[in-house]
């Protein structure tokens, strides 16, 4: 499976774009190399590696921050007809210093944009975004002087969930889609062990993968009757 | 596109009989007013810029006075094509103003030409066109003599141009693409740092340094991207600065490159918890152009669906509303509430919030088979959940003690700040524009119009939930007596127009194809609604200069002005009563910045 790794850098100069760190396609799987090295080592950390991430993408604690619509479905996720507790995010924190993730729900203005940035800076790694919604994964319906369209030219983004806005259950997919991609994540297990960067799995196009199924509906339910 | 002056008989004949326009003749002088014949519905009058002020003061202070600035904005006419009898403009800038005691409106407008942009501002006598001339200098770049703090409101303080004159760019496509560097991170959040110097705040008195804490732009409390800016001494509130435009999606921009068709989607997301309550006044603005009548199963529908989208919000409001006040459970309850509300709503019309469901002339589809059932069940489900949320919540003396004369203001207060809606009922003004000037088929029914009698946080609580069983009432006759009958008007210009004649012959065919691909083309006019919508008034304004699209569209929202009245309110009061305020004003901000 191949991957992108990034890694963090001590001095930033002033001019540099956010998204800030570079990036670089790996296409072998970095255990691999580990294994090379020793078969014992190589074992245990995978494990070890698994096992990390079986914790982190079980206890997703959201930031609780909302910008416009999607917000309102994204709650609507929380609460009790949809409930997010089944899959371990239901601990909404009001501070990023606390968050492991950041929902861009709703539309990314450019007013709002250094905010956001500011407010992702605030996190801590290990951190991820979702991009929900049509405004916030490309500007949508409003290709208008005030938005950005999409708040992918700041932000890494690791899940779109589409949509405008998309409904809960889309939400709660897009979760899911998180928590497979943190499963396959590297990261540093501490600051000895393995190259201190993230290598971030390329998942498979939802798209792709369910196209084949998609098209095989032919008629649609008629909209005449409940 | 013919007609080359905006003028009907129906409107023209109710002009000149009202007494307010004879008044001002008679103190100005025949020459010095010139009335304007509109689809509105109400006097339309041009003014010199001269005798602004003096004639803003004599309505204000007149027997039945004209009490609300309803509005305030203006239409930069450089490319207006048909407005021929009108005086020459370059930007007109209209004063809506609205008498409770009368029920009627009066609308002023001034002609400014592009060499000299400049007028007096009104806020010594309407305390909340400051926020309007902010609005309207933002948008427009025109100037206000005697504003307190001109300044962008919208816009970020580090933009360029004036986004509604005719020669700014309108997508996001035209302009660069957008970047954001480290350094210009530094100069943006520089830019957003408050100065309470430059809002002639000072950082201490004799006794004591004042505290200035920022809330928001993202606050769980705050209801999306607001941020208010508060002085502290202590715990109390000596000042507070409402700082808005993080959430402007420039949605009357957006009016003037979408067809009338196109635009009603984007109606939905201007109070985006009210849904197709937002089409509502939009639709109704443009039948009143187009001259279409629609049928009696169209009216019933449209007034079921919008009712079903109160509750909703109401529901969410009273969720939000007591989570603000620490309780954590009800907002579960209603949101359980809402997914029936969301069951039917999908059922009729295919979408949770954002259906865009009404049409130019009708509806988009007929209620589908078994719908009377659904709705049914939720008439029936809802009211003893009403009954549980007022015996679990508002009967709980914590609430009573959090609630009861916390942020509490007058009638007249209100009418200053342009507070409308629940917000000013709960004060005991009965204005409520259903019963009061009844529009879209709101005369065929029978319910109550709930007031409070304080005006506080509890009011305002108590107040939704009375609503919520007034709609429901509604709701029940819509289902009871629900016509029979199309659900499109029989009219050309109603889109897209009816299927069955397009497939009979190639006359019918080659206009809808035109329709449905170019748009309806509406003769020049202008026309506005206004609605009572789930947060107050809501109204479209309307300018057509004989295009496919809209020269000027004019969104008045309630939210604005509610938020604009905090400072008044908060002077004095405590950080948490704050938050319970804020929580009982219930506003969402794009119904704010639009």
């Amino acid at each position: 499976m191949p991957y992108t790794l990034t890694r963090a850098e001590d001095a930033v100069a002033a001019d540099e774009r956010y998204p800030l760190g570079e990036r670089q396609r790996v296409e072998e799987d970095p255990m691999k190399q580990q294994v090379h090295r020793n078969v014992f080592t190589g074992k245990l950390e995978e494990v070890l590696n698994s096992a990390v991430n079986w914790g982190r993408k079980n206890s997703l604690w959201p930031y609780n921050f909302g910008l416009s619509c999607c917000y309102v479905e994204m709650t609507t996720a929380f609460t009790a007809p949809h409930d997010v507790a089944r899959f371990g995010s239901e601990v909404i924190r009001a501070s990023p210093r606390q968050a492991d993730f950041m929902v861009i729900a709703g539309t990314c203005f450019i007013k709002m944009a250094p905010v956001i940035q500011q407010l992702y800076d605030q996190m801590l790694e290990p951190k991820w975004v979702i991009s929900m919604g049509s405004c916030a994964n490309s500007g949508g319906m409003y290709d208008i002087y005030s938005v950005v369209q999409g708040v992918d030219k700041f932000l890494p983004v690791d899940v779109y969930v589409p949509g405008c806005p998309p409904r809960p259950e889309a939400f709660l997919q897009g979760l899911q889609l998180l928590q497979d991609s943190i499963q396959e994540e590297r990261r540093p297990l501490s600051w000895v062990v393995g190259d201190q960067g993230v290598y971030r799995a390329e998942m498979p196009s939802q798209r792709e993968k369910h196209r084949d199924r998609r098209i095989q509906a032919t008629e649609l339910r008629t909209p005449d009757s409940i | 596109m013919s007609a080359d002056t905006p003028t009907t008989d129906h409107t023209a004949a109710g002009i000149t009989d009202d007494p307010v326009v004879a008044a001002l003749k008679q103190r100005f002088g025949d020459h010095a007013i010139l009335e304007q014949a509109t689809l509105t519905g109400m006097p339309v009058l041009w003014i010199a810029r001269e005798a602004l002020t003096e004639a803003l003061g004599f309505l204000r202070d007149m027997p039945e006075p004209f009490e609300l600035l309803f509005d305030l904005s203006a239409i930069d006419e450089r490319l207006r094509a048909n407005r021929r009898g009108l005086p020459a403009s370059d930007f007109t800038v209209f004063y809506h103003l609205m008498s409770i005691s009368r029920n009627r409106d009066v609308m002023l407008k001034v002609a400014l030409a592009e060499s000299d942009l400049k007028l007096p501002s009104v806020v010594s006598r309407y305390p909340n066109a400051n926020w309007y001339e902010r609005e309207v200098w933002d948008m427009f770049g025109i100037d206000f003599a005697g504003h307190p703090h001109l300044t962008r409101i919208l816009m970020p303080p580090t933009w360029n141009g004036h986004p509604l004159r005719k020669d700014h760019g309108a997508r996001a496509t035209e302009f660069d693409p957008y970047t954001l560097t480290v350094e210009g991170q530094d100069v943006e959040q520089k830019a957003l740092q408050f100065k309470p110097e430059e809002w002639g705040m000072r950082r201490e008195n004799a006794d004591t340094e004042f505290m200035f804490l920022n809330l928001g732009p993202n606050h769980p409390s705050a209801h999306g991207a607001f941020r208010i800016v508060l002085q502290l001494d202590g715990e109390e509130i000596v000042d507070c600065v409402p700082d808005i435009g993080y959430h402007h999606r420039g949605a009357e921009k957006m009016g003037e490159r979408q067809s009338w068709h196109s635009f009603i989607p984007y109606t939905d997301r201007i109070d985006y918890t009210g849904g197709v309550m937002n089409n509502f006044p939009y639709v109704l603005a443009v039948e009143k152009l187009a001259g279409i009548e629609v049928p009696d199963r169209v009216k019933t529908i449209r007034i079921m669906m919008a009712e079903m989208f109160r509750i909703n919000s109401h529901l969410l409001f009273l969720g939000t509303y007591l989570q603000d006040l620490g309780a954590m459970t009800p907002v579960f309850f209603t949101f359980t509430d809402r997914q029936k509300a969301y069951e039917v709503i999908e059922a009729i019309t295919g979408f949770r919030m954002h259906p865009a469901w009404f049409r130019i002339g009708g509806v988009a589809m007929d209620l589908p088979k078994g719908w009377d059932t659904l709705v049914k069940g939720f008439l029936d489900w809802m009211p003893k959940r009403l009954v549980e949320y007022e015996r679990a919540m508002m009967e709980n003396a914590i609430v009573r003690e959090r609630t009861r004369h916390v942020a509490a203001f007058t009638t007249r207060e209100a009418l200053a700040w342009g507070v409308t809606g629940p917000n000013l009922r709960a004060t005991g003004c009965d204005f409520d524009l259903r019963k009061k000037r009844p529009y879209g088929g709101y005369e065929n029914f029978d319910f109550e119009v709930p007031l409070g009698s304080n005006g506080d946080v509890f009011d305002r609580g108590q107040l939704r939930i009375e609503e919520m069983r007034q709609s429901l009432r509604i709701i029940r006759q819509c289902v009871d007596n629900m016509p029979a009958g199309d659900y499109k008007a029989d009219h050309p210009l109603t889109t897209p127009p009816p299927r069955e004649k397009m497939l009979q012959h190639i006359e019918t065919l080659i206009t809808h194809f035109l329709q449905v691909s170019w748009g309806p083309v509406l003769k020049p006019n202008e026309s506005f609604q206004m609605a009572e919508a789930t947060k107050g008034i809501n109204s479209y304004y309307l300018t057509s200069d004989g295009n496919t699209m809209s020269y000027r569209t004019r969104i008045r929202t309630p939210s604005f002005p509610h938020l604009q009245q905090i400072p008044a309110v908060m002077r004095g009061g405590f950080v948490p009563d704050l938050i319970a305020h804020l929580g009982s004003i219930d506003f969402v901000m794009a119904d704010v910045d639009r």
